[in-house]
């Protein structure tokens, strides 16, 4: 199965991809399943308004949409309280915006929504590469803490952590490096580094066009990594919870 | 035309083909990229290396067949032997522009000899291409108060803020002496700053050199697929970056 691990679905400043044109996207590139989170507005504030928006449009598309979702952890109790929600909406990964959302990777803030994730045996992805509060190593910092949930690694640090990735995702298994942004050219060599078995291929459409990361994907990789980079490493993870 | 305004000679390349850039140059080829600004790696990296990395910037445009325009680059910690390399890249080398790097070469941008290179460049025409995106010595708006303490000098941001400052690079691109090269952010932040930049102060780089690896393909791909208005794609690809030399 083909899964693009991060697309974005919805209107926002520079940006606005409806479910039509992500799946005419999809088409194109040959890409069976899409995770969809919220767009950045609501993944600073206003969760809920993001998280049922994107539960919506999966619930519309079971076959090829899958929901993400996203609390910000300044609102405490609250922020747990609308994860549970998302999760009983069919999220299936909690999405981290440190920069977004206003808090260091590593801060002990996110704890207890972590705590909450591995109960729930939900994978985590963070939005790395913003400087200072979400970087390479503050994600290994979490994968120590939390060994039973596992971390997406989302762009791979890019751009200026692009250094520290590799070492820092040695140093926990739990950590899983996601494409996007860290382009083709750069995430393709570090996989015969880390493992193909720990890369995971996603587009960040709209902020990326989602054909055109897939082709220059397919030219880059090898073909012996493709299935599990495009689509059974997301994939394992999303369904330690339960088949997709 | 296209010339790619961001791309270096690394040390992997002198390993491979000493002052022959006929390689190098072959993957500018197949992308159909006419001319690059060519930086050094060494020169950023290290100080002892430094003015040896210079003089082969040189010798590769020299060697280049008229297609590479080399930039140099010195190092303020040096004091006086850093401003009188500057010298030396512009008045000796021929050199026409200056790259720096400053958090790898690691001085701030408010080091005092460093504002004095400021200040010779912009009296020698010379403008300054600085790496960005990066704390805590190159973001975009550390640049921008360069822009406003030399106003004589033009700073070119080498990657527009990257991924993730290029609300600041455009913020630093208000001011005229701030050029924009297009090297690093995603699409729709590319399309965004054409959209609303100066169209006269706009670049395209690829950041190709560092390694063997083709980093030419995907940033072309990028800029040519991005939905920019045909004549501004040419006007950013072939006639800014002369404007930029004063060889328009």
């Amino acid at each position: 199965m083909i899964i693009d691990a991060y697309c974005v679905l919805g209107t926002d400043r520079e940006y606005d991809l409806s479910a039509e044109a992500l799946l005419r996207g999809m088409d194109q590139a040959q890409v069976e399943r899409a995770i969809i989170a919220p767009v950045d507005r609501y993944l600073a504030v206003n969760n809920s308004v993001g998280n049922r928006f994107v539960s919506q449009a999966a619930g519309a598309q079971p076959d090829r949409f899958i929901a993400a979702c996203s609390v910000n952890p300044w609102y405490g109790d609250a922020a747990l309280e609308e994860f549970k929600r998302s999760l009983g909406e069919g999220a299936r990964l909690l999405v981290m915006h440190p920069m977004l959302q206003g808090y260091i990777a590593n801060d002990e803030l996110v704890w207890p929504l972590l705590e909450a994730a591995t109960r729930e045996k939900i994978p985590i992805y963070v939005h790395t590469g913003p400087p200072g509060n979400a970087t390479p190593w503050q994600v290994t910092d979490l994968a120590e803490r939390f060994p039973k949930l596992d971390f997406i690694m989302g762009h791979c640090g890019a751009t200026d952590y692009w250094n520290d990735v590799n070492e820092a995702a040695l140093a926990a298994s739990n950590i899983y490096l996601e494409s996007s942004l860290g382009r083709p050219f750069t995430f393709v060599p570090r996989l015969s580094v880390v493992g193909a078995e720990r890369g995971i291929m996603g587009s960040f459409a709209p902020n990326n066009e989602l054909t055109f990361e897939w082709a220059q994907m397919r030219e880059a990789m090898p073909h012996e990594m493709w299935p599990a980079v495009c689509g059974e490493n997301i994939r394992r993870l999303l369904e330690k919870r339960g088949p997709l | 035309m296209i010339v790619d305004c961001h791309t270096h000679w690394g040390s992997v390349w002198t390993k491979q083909d000493g002052d022959d850039p006929r390689k190098w140059l072959a993957v500018m080829d197949k992308h159909g990229v006419n001319k690059a600004f060519m930086f050094g790696l060494d020169n950023l990296h290290r100080l002892d290396l430094c003015r040896a990395d210079n003089d082969r910037l040189a010798r590769l445009a020299k060697n280049g067949g008229g297609r590479l325009i080399p930039f140099g680059s010195a190092w303020p910690q040096q004091g006086p032997v850093g401003v009188e390399e500057v010298r030396r890249c512009i008045e000796d080398l021929g050199m026409p522009a200056l790259k720096f790097h400053p958090w790898i070469q690691g001085f701030s941008t408010a080091d005092g000899t460093f504002g004095e290179i400021c200040g010779l460049a912009g009296d020698l025409g010379a403008p300054i291409l600085l790496h960005d995106g990066t704390p805590c010595y190159s973001m975009p708006e550390q640049i921008a108060g360069l822009a406003r303490r030399f106003p004589k000098t033009r700073f070119v941001l080498g990657h527009s803020g990257l991924l993730w400052s290029w609300r600041s690079a455009l913020e630093a691109a208000r001011h005229p002496n701030v050029w924009l090269c297009l090297c690093g952010p995603h699409m729709r932040a590319i399309e965004t700053i054409c959209r609303r930049a100066d169209p006269d102060r706009l670049l395209w780089g690829s950041d190709f050199g560092f390694g063997f690896a083709d980093s030419v393909r995907y940033r072309l791909a990028v800029f040519m697929q991005a939905d920019i208005p045909p004549a501004l794609r040419e006007q950013v690809l072939g006639v800014n970056p002369f404007r930029l030399l004063d060889l328009a």
